[in-house]
């Protein structure tokens, strides 16, 4: 289970405004920096064996939040943990990042090695014995099918191969939670559907899947339960048949047009 | 911090330097191949275009002048040998048109007294006749002003060459070469570990993000600090190595060089002994490997705010004009290595390396440039850390998050410093002393002496106040018991003895510096005793125990195994006094401090240990006569073996005895 407990992060902007001073010259436009909350103090748990989708439009806080829960950027206030299944709870980044399997579109994989050669260097740094690496490289890539191109460079790898190497990527720690920023994001029928298949199956092997998207039809079959999130707070939360049912439409992408007006009228 | 989770990390990074196809050139194929083919091939160039100016004819013209001719013509003749080549003397009809139309290299013309030499200086052979005339015409004219010296009835030897000169060379042939080389070795050697550094740095800083790996390895469970160290340190190891490799290739291409004029010039008799250079070299690749470190650390700082490879460069190229510039310090005029160029970073390596081929050893300043380098790296790899700790450049590719240092209402109360402050502070102090201590004591002569003593106790206490630290845990603030403040005497005793046997014995291995004790002397000579207890004893005991015994060892005590904390103190007390000699004395008194204010939890035990220690040492300058009479070991030059064994023996028993002293007061 993955809990997130009041989370916040302040960001800077420059904001443009037209100072008194400034405008004696020529009307200059000074920026004055202010900081705004990207994510304002959001709490929900995740329990064991759900999909969470994460909605919400462009600059909503959707990375952010996703960034903070995955340990890549340390909140301003509030604190992720993790309870694991003996129970223990889980706070350092590192033990935490531990337990998480991450991937977003900003998650590139080292073009000069080869996925075997990555593979082995990610579970040296897990701390996985050579062996049993060894032995989970094969299962891997017997799942993913990669072993025609396993020890090609990956550079040289075609969009749906590298995307394979990347989930192979998450996989090798084998992690209880997976957290994927916008995976399916400009990919082909086949490479989503291999990505929602795979969060399917995580999902009855137990595992815990956060996932952001702006493909609303899948969100909706896929996910048990949905946040929806503007301008960095939880704007919606439940499962996709009650938000259908409270704001009384048929589709989500309906129920997503309706939050966002409420949420404007306001 | 993870071995081997860094371990995993760093052999990523070589390996993908490695198999970065713009590093490797700049790394192997460049100073492998590109250096020897262009020194080797321009000296084969300059073969040949000279033999084939030897080869060549040179026609030439005198136009209306026969009897010119007719001598010019004899002693061209005769030239071939002395110059090089063959000058011919044709006859044309219009010699100004046959020049330029180059069917002749050059004419004359006489005009009464006046010749004329005409010539196309845009022409090389043309050049290269007018060259040959103007020789000829100098054997023409010595010949006609003999004649009519000799015509006069004089000896025209006499007059001609009333005194010789000759030159002898007291230089031996290894000093001659020693002194090219160190013109420009330190150049050819900065600018390689720079260009070793630099292209690595950027593959794995603004490379990384250009190849948006970097989140990946934000997903790792690593932490900044193993992900920042792993990349350092492959960088530095690539920049080493290039650096190595560019020195061993130009110094074979030299090499070459050097034995085929050599073997061109065969009558110039010249030995020259290469195995004098040998320390030299030793001392330059040390020196080399922790500038390595140095120019990586500054190189990453300066390519992480780039968003890609090409801004990178873009950030990069000043950072190399700063460096080359400084790199050229050693072919100014009067600028050499001294107490002060050796702390200025870049120069002091250029300076050290320079020096070391004309066979300067001065072991002293070699110890400043080695620490001070060591001290900016250590800066460097800090201020690295910060920025890379900065999520801001990170994710989002600008400057402005940077947040280099913590505003002070942002600090924590009652902190407990880490290990990185300590650093930090060690090398602000450092740089401190070097800089301003140095400035201070040229300026104010023995008041600067005080002055250094200031900021050892200040910066310490400066920090701590920012930091909001616990300043009763963190600098032992505690009133001391009786039987450790005996033990404390005992214990600085023993230190002061066993040191002087030390001493004793390493003197002669690693003689003092005559200069550095005379300038000592005269500084000390003529200030009143109150004043020299002051600052030699008193002011030393409080500044460097708040420093080392407060500072480092209270913020080590909490973070490191006991006699990790201990040993740590003792070593970094005993660098920070930069003699090698002193080196080893000081580690057996730090040890005796440290000990004590470790097992006494309080630091007044070694501040009194530490003026006791200090004050010896004043006694002995002061009154040197009466201490002999009182302690006539102290005094001797030589000790003998029975008079160290003795004063051993009675250290080794203080020790024991303070040791049980100060020990059962933890006890209790």
């Amino acid at each position: 289970m993955i809990i997130a407990d009041n989370l916040c992060k302040q960001f800077e902007r420059t904001v443009l405004s037209e100072e008194k001073k400034g405008l004696g010259k020529k009307g200059k436009k000074t920026g004055k920096k202010e900081t705004f909350y990207a994510v304002d103090h959001v709490s929900f748990q995740v329990p064991q064996g759900e999909i969470l989708g994460i909605l919400g439009p462009n600059g909503a806080g959707k990375t952010t939040l996703l960034r903070m829960l995955g340990s890549l950027m340390e909140p301003t206030e509030g604190t992720v943990s993790i309870e694991n299944r003996e129970g223990k709870v889980l706070t350092d980044p590192v033990d935490l990042k531990k337990s998480i399997g991450y991937l977003s579109g900003n998650t590139k994989l080292y073009h000069r090695m080869s996925p075997r050669e990555m593979l082995y260097m990610l579970a040296e740094i897990y701390g996985i014995e050579k062996a049993e690496a060894e032995k989970r490289i094969a299962e891997i890539s017997n799942v993913l099918d990669m072993e025609s191109f396993l020890d090609n460079r990956i550079e040289k790898l075609s969009t749906g191969q590298t995307q394979r190497a990347s989930i192979a990527r998450c996989l090798i720690h084998d992690p209880d939670i997976y957290i994927f920023d916008e995976p399916t994001l400009g990919l082909d029928i086949l490479s989503a559907d291999a990505i929602v298949n795979f969060m399917k199956s995580q999902k009855e092997r137990g595992k815990t899947v956060l996932y952001s998207t702006h493909y609303l039809e899948e969100a909706q079959f896929l996910c048990d339960r949905i946040l929806m999130i503007y301008q960095g707070k939880i704007v919606k939360e439940g499962s996709p048949k009650a938000i259908l049912e409270e704001c009384n439409t048929e589709n989500l992408r309906d129920a997503f047009h309706y939050v966002m007006e409420e949420v404007e009228k306001a | 911090m993870n071995v081997k989770r860094m371990g995993a990390l760093f052999k990523r990074e070589i390996r993908d330097i490695f198999r970065d196809k713009k590093t490797m050139i700049m790394m192997v194929l460049l100073p492998l191949v590109l250096y020897p083919l262009l020194i080797v091939g321009m000296a084969l160039l300059s073969t040949a275009i000279m033999q084939s100016q030897e080869e060549k004819t040179y026609l030439v013209a005198f136009e209306d002048c026969a009897e010119l001719e007719t001598a010019m013509a004899d002693i061209l003749e005769d030239m071939p040998e002395e110059i090089g080549y063959t000058v011919k003397v044709v006859s044309e009809d219009s010699c100004r048109e046959a020049l330029e139309a180059e069917t002749i290299d050059a004419y004359v013309t006489m005009d009464g007294k006046e010749i004329t030499i005409h010539y196309l200086s845009a022409k090389d052979n043309s050049s290269t006749a007018s060259y040959a005339l103007d020789e000829a015409f100098d054997i023409y004219r010595s010949s006609l002003t003999k004649q009519q010296i000799e015509d006069a009835g004089l000896d025209a030897e006499m007059i001609l060459h009333p005194v010789q000169i000759a030159e002898n060379d007291l230089s031996s042939a290894e000093e001659s070469v020693g002194s090219m080389l160190g013109t420009m070795m330190p150049f050819f050697i900065i600018t390689m570990i720079l260009l070793g550094a630099i292209y690595p740095a950027i593959d794995v800083t603004a490379g990384e993000k250009e190849r948006g790996t970097l989140e990946t390895l934000l997903t790792l469970p690593v932490t900044n600090f193993e992900m920042i160290m792993s990349k350092f340190l492959a960088v530095s190891v690539i920049a080493g190595v290039s650096a190595l490799l560019n020195v061993i290739s130009m110094c074979g291409a030299m090499a070459f060089l050097v034995s085929s004029s050599m073997a061109s010039a065969a009558d110039m008799n010249i030995v020259i002994d290469y195995t004098k250079f040998i320390p030299g070299i030793l001392i330059t690749i040390l020196v080399m490997m922790v500038f390595a470190l140095f120019v990586t650390a500054v190189c990453m700082c300066t390519c992480v705010f780039a968003k890609n490879f090409k801004d990178a460069n873009n950030y990069a190229t000043p950072v190399m004009f700063v460096f080359m510039f400084a790199s050229y310090a050693p072919m100014l005029p009067d600028v050499e290595l001294t107490a002060q160029t050796a702390a200025i970073p870049v120069v002091n390596v250029a300076l050290l390396v320079a020096g070391l081929f004309e066979f300067n050893y001065n072991y002293a300043l070699f110890g400043i440039v080695l620490v001070s380098n060591v001290a900016y790296s250590l800066l460097a790899i800090m201020v690295l850390g910060r920025i890379y700790n900065s999520e801001s450049v990170l994710f989002s590719e600008g400057f402005s998050g940077v947040k280099l240092f913590d505003k002070r209402s942002d600090m924590k109360e009652k902190q407990i410093p880490g290990v990185g402050d300590c650093v930090l502070l060690m090398c602000i102090v450092l740089l401190l002393m070097l800089y301003g201590g140095t400035y201070a004591q040229l300026k104010l002569g023995f008041g600067g002496v005080a002055v250094q003593q200031a900021f050892i106790l200040i910066c310490p206490l400066v920090y701590a106040w920012y930091m909001k630290a616990d300043f009763k845990k963190v600098f032992s603030i505690k009133p001391p018991h009786i039987k450790g403040v005996l033990g404390g005497i005992c214990l600085a005793l023993a230190g002061f003895m066993l040191a002087l046997v030390a001493g004793a014995l390493l003197t002669p291995v690693f003689p003092q510096s005559a200069e550095s004790l005379k300038a000592m002397d005269e500084m000390i000579k003529g200030q009143p005793a109150w004043v020299l207890f002051l600052v030699m004893a008193a002011m030393p005991a409080i500044g460097e125990e708040f420093l080392f015994r407060g500072f480092l060892m209270g913020t080590l005590r909490e973070k490191c195994k006991p006699w990790v904390a201990i040993v740590a103190t003792t070593l970094i007390f005993a660098a920070y006094h930069m003699s090698l000699l002193k080196m080893f004395t000081i580690s057996i008194i730090g040890l005796g401090l440290t000990v004590a204010a470790y097992m006494t939890g309080s630091i007044f035990v070694s501040m009194l240990m530490h003026f006791i220690n200090n004050s010896v040492s004043v006694l002995i300058t002061l009154y040197p006569e009466q201490v002999g009479k009182l302690f006539p070991v102290l005094m001797e030059e030589s000790p003998g073996s029975a008079q160290i064994a003795v004063v051993t023996l009675v250290g080794v028993v203080l020790a024991v005895v303070g040791w049980v002293l100060v020990k059962g007061k933890k006890a209790v």
